[in-house]
Formats: structure tokens, C-alpha cells, sequence
């Protein structure tokens, strides 16, 4: 049986960053993630590093909290972070008393905020409505979450702390009100396993009451459902906010060659309640249009939904506020002694929240190593030579885009490249990811589907929505023997059937044309669907 | 919305402008149309490195005639072109390519002598260091230009007239072909009007990314034609690509104010006579014409999307005898064949056509493109004429 001093559950970014905290200060750690890093709420959200903006007038410990955690995750995470600025644009409907109140907290909560020449706003962003009555700057930027999960664990590991993904949490092991060990099962193998353990962390995000209950505890959370839209284009250079108390489809975000638009809000049973429907991107369209006139006749590429727990303080049990933002509920005061839960806050002020639950476990462990995640940077900065190497291979743009992906793991890349020009051919010519950056990241031992390489690369996640890159990864995996155990037939309808589940919601003009050309080379072709009896049998 | 303007996010990556570029198909130093136009526009925001493959488009807009979305993607590469060209240094080979207009203000009156420097072999030497092949010649300069040679000539007065933009090549190389097209015009009651004032139409500009200078090509186009199509006087080109910058390319890489009516007004000049035939003005008193012809469409006009107006007009002729090649892109493309780093990649994109021009044997081979004519006749020994010059042979009995 394997032994470790914490497990942590959940490989979302709190749970990463928990691992990393532990990991610095000497703890020894192990990341249990269900599916891959970021399957929940850390890459289903809408890629704002927040500058609190949003936050100031109702909450201003929050909105603080991310003042600060923004600023140290521009230096912590660059390679996550597209420092692009923000705007909050009143329009002639909204409230001119909620600007000046809003105004006025931002400086509260130490917001840079700074009023725009509305000339010089449309000059910089000629697309946002005439309309526009007011227009702010703030310092939001852009975060991508998969990178911010991967980067975590890439820092953790330099520290000894482990990940295995694909692994979920059966069940919380417990003697005399002590926590023992965590048993776990393979969720592509169904390979049962355990591990023990005196610390177990409940980062489960949406699953936190689940995963609390497999130690007989009850946690109150509700998962509360959120869409977005992804728009083809970045039609916007900057973070667009609705200058107004905080509502739906309110922000537009510009993430790499894409755009995102959300969110909505509507309670649900589920925490995996990942399905869009056509009603709430309608809805997002509907109140998006008002800051962006031509909205309705921009390219939809995809819709996809996340999960936030929505957490009820239970009267019985005892929690120990930290902030309004997020909790941390330590379990010995139920009884179980080593179980920590930790619920709700967001991506932005994922750090500080280990940091805060990694304060507390160090207690119990009596580890004086004080937290160290804000002052050292996840990854090194890739070195000018091998940028300036890899300048040679790559097509425009894909350089600077390949080096953000993949980090450490450029170098690599090029050598692929090196050994075999043939290798920078491109497997997804819609975000410019080559085959070598491909396989690169195919032959990581925690990679193991077409969707793990997509969250990775972001093969898959352009225009075409996989109609090529599918096929050619594909080959690739077969080409290097990578399958695993999955079957080829497997591993093409996973990859597809989550480019689906963003497009069904949105079947209509373009999308939809090209969703029937996919369907001709899949179907049509390739008989996935099959249509046509298969004359083998 | 302006009617030449195409969204690039309609693109659905079908890749059928890939299937039908021909330089995709000659050579691996093109990312092709799909890449270098609408999957990169998605990450054109800042600043980009340089991309020597974004040379390689010919601007032969083959992609944007097979896309079934109706993206502009040869014009989204010429923008690029232009963005990425914009402030830097760029070659002798460059700018010459791009200012043959000017180039032939100063050769053109001396004429005699421009020709024979440029045919000595020192001259060519020195073209070769400067990036232009020595396996084609250049074309000669006439000894009189057509302008020259239109204001000597009298008309007979019409109540209906028309404008012709001669562009320069017809100017300074072929002004025989600006004088048919006054002569078939002429033969159907029209009088035919060269206003003062009109540059060089901007298409070699835009393919070289001079964007900023063919903008101000354009306006001065625009001045100098408005006084007439604004009276709904039609504006004729027998260029295909002059015409398809009047018509299309104005619209889909500039914002200027007229451009619209421009664009409304402008006709390729066979389309204009088979309107009249459609109107039944066209004088159809054609004598028959001897010999074996073999017409070739060029791409321009295809992305005009007109069809084969001057085949159409042709085969007026009593017994004439036209075969259409249908063999595709020439390969030259304005300048791309004449530069040393692309002649091979027009050959190669050239062999179908020239290949079947060759087993034909015609006497002639028929196009309305100079560029055309010029390569095809070089790469196969035949002579070429304008369908203009053919109709004017028609109506006069020759
Ligand atoms: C629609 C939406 C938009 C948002 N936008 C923003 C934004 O723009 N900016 C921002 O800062 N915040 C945003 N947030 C909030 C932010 O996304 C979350 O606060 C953050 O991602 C939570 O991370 P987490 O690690 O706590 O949870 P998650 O990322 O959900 O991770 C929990 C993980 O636990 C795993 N797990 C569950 N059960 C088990 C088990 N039994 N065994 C093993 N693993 C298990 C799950 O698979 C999952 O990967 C948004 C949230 C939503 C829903």
C-alpha cells in the first residue's frame, strides 16, 4: 500500500495549489484527480483573472483578495496570463449612481481604476456599442485555466508532491476519529487501489459535499449551474465589463483566438451538470448585444457550462470564516480529525486560499515552513535561445502560442522538430499545434486521451471543432503506440463527443455547416454512427 | 454593409481552397490560402513575426472563387501582406515589381532604347541580382503609348459614350489592344472616353503589400472617374485585373467613399458588348475569321464572376472556331513568374495549361489578361492576342 502524509482530492486549480503549497514547505503530498486536471470548474469558467472590479461594491474583503492575488499571479504565472487590461463600460441605462459608488470602492479596496477618454476607447476597441456613456480601466487580465492547473503540478513535482490523474476517491478510510487512508479507483481502468494517509483535503469544488460524504460528513453546498459562449474571433483586446451590481452576460473575455461571453445562473441537482442548452445562449446573446451591437452576427464556435458550489452554512457545524469569498471546514470539530474541506472562492484567489489551508494543515502537522507560492514563479521562463530555435519551425504566431502551452516542455518540442523536420507539420491548423508539440505531450505518462492532448494543446479547440485534428491525432496516437488500452474507435469518440456536447446547443448558421461537414467525415466516411452495418461481424 | 465585404469567420476549414490553389499544389513554401488567410487572421491581433510564406500567394484568387462560404481569403493574405510589410524596409526586387507604373513613366518615352537595355545581356545580369528572372522576357514598350495614340486619333461623336480605363499595361506595353477596344466601340455608336487624371489601378501594389499607396491609387481613380459614372456612364477595363480591382478588390480591402457606384459601373468590355447584344444594340455584322484559336480564362476575370463573356462574344463569328483550353491558372500572375524565387512555382503551376496549349497547335492563343498572354505565349511559342483585337478583325473583314 502506498503511504503519504496528505492527499488531496480534486486537481482543480485549489486542489493544484495545495499541492504545491504543501509541496514547498516539505509536506509530503498526493493529488487524486477523478478525470484530468481541470475537468471541473477550473477550465469551465470564463478565464478572468479578476481585478476585484466586480466585487467592490458588494463585497470588498473579495474584491481586495483579488486585487492582490492578480497582482502576484502576473508575476507567479506569466506564462498562464495574458495581461490584456479591462474595461467596465456604463451604458446610458445604467445606474450613474452605482459608477460613482462603484468608483469610489474600487479605491476602497485598492483597485487601480482609471477613467478612459470614450475617443480613445473606441479607437482601442472599435467593435463595443457607441452607446457607451462611461468607460473605466482596471487591471483584470486573462487566465487559462488548464495551464494554471498543469503549471501547479509542474512546480509541485519539482518539490517531490505527486499527481495521478484518473483516479477517484472511493472512500475516506477513518479509525478511533482519525483519518487512515483514501481508497481509489481507476476511472479508465477500473483498477481498484488505496492510500494512506493522515491529512485528507477536500478540494472537490462542486463534489465537496460527495466527497465529504464518503466520511459519513455533511456538507451543504448546491452546485450552481454557469454557461458560456466561445465566439470564433477576439473581437475584443481587452476584458469588457457591464459597468453595473453584477449580472448575467455581463463580461467578455478575450482568451487566445477566441472570445468568451457569460455567464448565467441557475441552480441544479448535479455537480457534473455540463450540458448548455440552447435557451441560455440565447439568453447570453440576448443581454450581450446590448455592449456589443453586432453580436448576434458573430461566429458562435462552442457553448459549455461549469459548476460553482454554492455553499449553506450548516447551523450544526462549526466553520471558521476566513473570508465571505471561501471557507475552509475542519472536520475534527465533527469528529474526524486529519479531513479538511475547503469550498467556494474563485480561480483568482485560488493561492491564497491553499495558502490559508495549508497554514492550518501545517498546524496540525506542526511544520514551521512558512508558504513561499507567491514569491517563486510556477515555471522558468523559456530561455531566448531556444524561443529564438524554435522561431525557425514554427508558422507565425505559433511560437510565442507553443511556448505558453507547453512551458518546460518546448525544448522537447524542438527537438522533435529537430530530429525530424516532417514534425512541425500541423496537426490543428486552427490553433497552430504541431505534431511534434503533440506527441511531446501524448508521450506524458499522465496522458492518456485524445482530450487530455486537447486541454493540453488546445488541438481541437478552434474553428473546426476537431473535424481535422481528430483524424490526424488519431493516427498519432495509434502511429507511437499510445492507445493504452483504449480502443482507436474509443478514443475518436471520446475526443468527439465533448466537441459535441458545446456544439448542440448551438446548431445554426456557420457552426452548423461545418458540424455537417464533420458529420460527413465521421459519420459519412468513417461510419462512426454506424449507418452502414459493419461486414466484418 | 459593403457588398464585396466577407466575414473571415465564415470559414468552416472545409479546406476546398486549399484543393484548388495552385500554388499550394507547386510548391511546400506555401502555408496555403486556408492558413496563411483565414486560420491565422484568428491570431493577427498584435504584433506577428515575419511569414515568408505569406509571399507566396500570387493573389490568383483561385481560394476565393472555391469557397463555398464566400470568404475573401486571397484578400485577408494581401491584407496580412500589407500589415506585415508596413514600415519595414523592403527589396529593390519589390518595389519594382510593384512600380512598373512609374517605372514606365520613365522608360516609356525613350522607348526604343529602354527595350533594347533591357534586353542587352548586362541589363539582364544586373535584373537577376536584383530578383528577376532571365528565363522570360519582359515585355516591350511600345513605341508610342496608348494614351499618346488615342488623343491623336479622331472619333466619330456618339450620343452614348463610355469610359475605358486603360490600365498599364495596355498604356505603356500594348496600347494596340486599347485601340481595338476603341474600334469594336466605335463600330457599335459608341464614343469612347479617357478621362485626364487616371493612375495605375493598384493590383500590383496590393500584391506586393504597397497597401497604403493603392489606396491612394484608388481615390485618384475614383476623382478622376466619379464625373462619369456618376452620370451612369459605364466605366470599361479589357484588364481582368484592373477590372477586378474596380469591381471587387476596392471594396474588400479599402473603405473609400463612391466605391460602391464605382464598382456598380465598372465592366469587363466584353461583358459590356454582350449586354448591348442582350439589349439587341450589339452590331453582329461579323466577317468570318481564319485560323485555329485556343482560349484561355484567366483567373481575374473567373473571380469576377462573369464567366467567359469575350468566348461567348466569339462564337458571334460566322464559322469561327474557338477551343477552350480549361487547363487553369497560367501561373504568372501579374509579376510572380518574372521573379526568380517564384518563376519555377509558375512554371510548374503552368505545365497543365501550357501542356494542352501545345498538343492544340492553334495559330493563336486568345486571352484577356497581358499577364496571361505573355506567359502563355513565351511557354509555348504561339503568338497571343486580346479577344478585342479578334473582334475588331471581325468587323473590319481582316
Ligand atoms: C461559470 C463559471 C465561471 C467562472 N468564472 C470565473 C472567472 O472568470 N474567474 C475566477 O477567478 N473564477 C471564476 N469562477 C470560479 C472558479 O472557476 C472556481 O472557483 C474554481 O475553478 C474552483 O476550483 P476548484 O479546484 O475549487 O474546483 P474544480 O475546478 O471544480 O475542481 C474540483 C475537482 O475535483 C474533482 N473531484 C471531484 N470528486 C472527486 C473524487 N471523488 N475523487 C477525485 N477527484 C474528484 C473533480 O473532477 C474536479 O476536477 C467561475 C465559475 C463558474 C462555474
Amino acid at each position: 500500500m502506498k503511504k503519504t502524509t496528505a492527499v488531496i482530492i480534486g486537481g482543480g486549480a485549489t486542489g493544484v495549489g495545495i499541492l504545491r503549497d504543501l509541496s514547498m514547505r516539505g509536506v509530503a503530498a498526493v493529488l487524486l484527480e477523478q478525470r484530468d486536471l481541470a475537468y471541473g470548474a477550473s477550465s469551465r469558467f470564463h478565464g478572468l483573472l479578476h481585478s476585484g472590479g466586480r466585487y467592490a461594491v458588494k463585497d470588498a474583503e473579495a474584491a481586495r483578495e483579488c486585487a492582490e492575488e492578480n497582482a502576484v499571479l502576473r508575476k507567479i504565472g506569466r506564462h498562464c496570463v495574458e495581461s490584456t487590461t479591462g474595461y467596465f463600460v456604463r451604458l446610458p441605462e445604467d445606474d450613474p449612481a452605482y459608477e460613482a459608488k462603484w468608483v469610489v470602492a474600487c479605491q476602497a479596496a485598492g483597485i487601480p481604476v482609471e477613467p478612459v477618454d470614450l475617443a480613445r476607447a473606441h479607437r482601442l476597441e472599435p467593435h463595443f456599442s457607441e452607446r457607451a456613456a462611461a468607460v473605466y480601466e482596471v487591471p483584470d487580465a486573462a487566465i487559462d485555466g488548464f495551464r494554471l492547473c498543469r503549471q501547479n503540478v509542474l512546480s509541485a513535482k519539482r518539490y517531490g508532491g505527486k499527481m495521478m490523474n484518473y483516479t477517484e476517491v472511493t472512500s475516506i478510510e477513518q479509525q478511533n476519529g482519525q483519518v487512515t487512508a483514501v481508497k481509489t479507483r481507476n476511472t479508465l481502468t477500473g483498477e481498484l487501489g488505496s492510500i494512506e494517509c493522515d491529512i485528507v483535503v477536500n478540494a472537490a469544488g462542486s463534489w465537496v459535499g460527495q466527497v465529504a460524504g464518503l466520511a459519513g460528513i455533511k456538507i451543504n453546498v448546491i452546485p450552481d449551474r454557469g454557461t458560456l459562449i466561445a465566439f470564433n474571433h477576439r473581437f475584443t483586446d481587452r476584458i469588457m465589463n457591464r459597468l453595473r451590481p453584477p449580472a448575467n452576460a455581463d463580461i467578455f473575455v478575450p482568451h487566445g483566438s477566441v472570445t468568451l461571453l457569460g455567464t448565467t445562473s441557475s441552480p441544479t441537482e448535479r455537480p457534473d451538470d455540463f450540458t448548455p442548452t440552447t435557451e441560455e445562449v440565447l439568453a447570453l446573446i440576448d443581454e450581450g448585444k446590448e455592449l456589443f451591437d453586432e453580436l448576434p452576427r458573430y461566429r458562435l464556435l462552442r457553448a459549455y457550462t461549469g459548476t460553482r458550489p454554492l455553499y449553506c452554512a450548516d447551523p450544526t457545524a462549526a466553520t471558521r470564516e476566513i473570508s465571505r469569498n471561501f471557507v475552509i471546514l475542519d472536520h475534527a470539530k465533527e469528529g474526524l480529525d486529519g479531513l479538511i474541506s475547503i469550498v467556494g472562492g474563485k480561480l483568482t484567489t485560488y493561492r491564497l486560499m491553499a495558502e490559508k489551508i495549508s497554514d492550518a494543515i501545517c498546524g496540525k502537522l506542526s511544520v514551521q515552513a512558512p508558504c513561499r507560492t507567491a514569491e517563486e514563479a510556477l515555471v522558468d521562463d523559456i530561455a531566448p535561445e531556444l524561443m529564438q530555435q524554435a522561431k525557425k519551425f514554427f508558422p507565425t504566431a505559433g511560437v510565442e502560442l507553443a511556448a505558453s502551452r507547453l512551458g518546460p516542455d518546448l525544448a522537447e518540442t524542438v527537438q522533435r522538430i529537430q530530429a525530424n523536420p516532417a514534425k512541425k507539420e500541423l496537426v490543428c491548423e486552427c490553433e497552430l499545434v504541431t505534431l511534434a508539440e503533440v506527441e511531446t505531450v501524448a508521450h506524458d505518462d499522465t496522458t492518456f486521451t485524445m482530450s487530455d492532448i486537447r486541454r493540453r494543446t488546445r488541438m481541437g479547440m478552434g474553428t473546426c471543432q476537431g473535424t481535422y485534428c481528430g483524424l490526424r491525432g488519431l493516427g498519432m496516437m495509434v502511429d507511437n503506440d499510445l492507445a493504452r488500452g483504449m480502443t482507436t474507435e474509443n478514443l475518436l469518440r471520446e475526443f468527439l463527443e465533448t466537441r459535441w456536447n458545446g456544439i448542440r446547443p448551438i446548431l445554426w448558421g456557420q457552426q452548423m455547416r461545418e458540424v455537417e461537414l464533420t458529420r460527413g467525415i465521421y459519420g459519412a466516411g468513417l461510419n462512426m454512427d454506424g449507418a452502414v452495418p459493419d461486414e466484418t461481424e | 454593409m459593403k457588398k464585396h465585404h466577407y466575414n473571415p469567420d465564415s470559414c468552416i476549414a472545409c479546406t476546398s481552397c486549399v484543393a484548388y490553389c495552385p500554388v499550394s499544389a507547386a510548391t511546400r513554401k506555401f502555408a496555403g490560402p486556408k492558413m496563411m488567410g483565414p486560420a491565422l487572421e484568428r491570431f493577427r491581433g498584435g504584433e506577428t513575426n515575419t511569414d515568408f510564406s505569406l509571399d507566396y500567394c500570387a493573389n490568383c484568387k483561385n481560394c476565393d472563387i472555391s469557397c463555398p462560404s464566400g470568404v475573401p481569403i486571397s484578400t485577408l493574405n494581401m491584407l496580412a501582406r500589407a500589415k506585415q510589410y508596413k514600415n519595414k524596409r523592403r527589396s529593390l526586387l519589390d518595389w519594382m515589381m510593384s512600380h512598373s507604373d512609374l517605372m514606365s513613366k520613365l522608360a516609356s518615352p525613350i522607348a526604343a532604347l529602354s527595350n533594347f537595355g533591357m534586353a542587352n545581356p548586362l541589363t539582364k545580369m544586373i535584373l537577376k541580382q536584383v530578383g528577376i528572372t532571365d528565363k522570360m522576357s519582359l515585355p516591350k514598350y511600345a513605341s508610342k503609348t496608348f494614351l499618346q495614340q488615342f488623343r491623336a486619333f479622331k472619333q466619330q461623336s456618339f450620343p452614348d459614350k463610355v469610359v475605358f480605363f486603360s490600365g498599364c499595361f495596355i498604356n505603356y506595353y500594348a496600347p494596340e489592344v486599347g485601340m481595338d477596344l476603341v474600334a469594336v466601340m466605335q463600330r457599335n455608336k459608341r464614343e469612347v472616353i479617357v478621362p485626364e487624371g487616371l493612375d495605375c489601378c493598384g493590383s500590383p501594389l496590393v500584391g506586393k503589400g504597397y497597401l497604403d499607396e493603392a489606396v491612394e491609387k484608388a481615390r485618384t481613380n475614383i476623382a478622376a472617374l466619379k464625373h462619369w459614372f456618376e452620370q451612369g456612364i459605364p466605366v470599361l477595363t479589357c484588364c481582368t485585373s484592373c477590372g477586378l480591382m474596380l469591381k471587387m478588390e476596392i471594396q474588400e480591402m479599402m473603405d473609400l467613399e463612391l466605391m460602391e457606384q464605382l464598382a456598380a459601373y465598372t465592366y469587363d468590355a466584353s461583358e459590356y458588348l454582350l449586354e448591348l447584344h442582350a439589349q439587341g444594340k450589339l452590331s453582329t455584322e461579323f466577317a468570318p475569321v481564319a485560323g485555329c484559336y485556343i482560349y484561355h480564362t484567366p483567373c481575374h476575370l473567373r473571380a469576377q464572376g462573369i464567366g467567359k463573356p469575350s468566348l461567348e462574344l466569339l462564337s458571334m463569328i460566322p464559322g469561327f472556331q474557338i477551343e477552350d483550353a480549361d487547363a487553369g491558372c497560367c501561373g504568372q500572375s501579374g509579376t510572380y513568374g518574372f521573379e526568380v524565387a517564384k518563376h519555377d512555382i509558375a512554371m510548374a503551376v503552368a505545365e497543365p495549361v501550357l501542356k494542352r496549349i501545345r498538343e492544340f497547335q492553334p495559330d493563336f492563343i486568345v486571352s484577356d489578361c497581358s499577364g496571361c498572354r505573355l506567359q502563355l505565349s513565351q511557354g509555348t511559342g504561339f503568338p497571343a492576342l486580346h479577344p478585342l483585337t479578334l473582334l475588331r478583325r471581325a468587323y473590319e473583314g481582316k
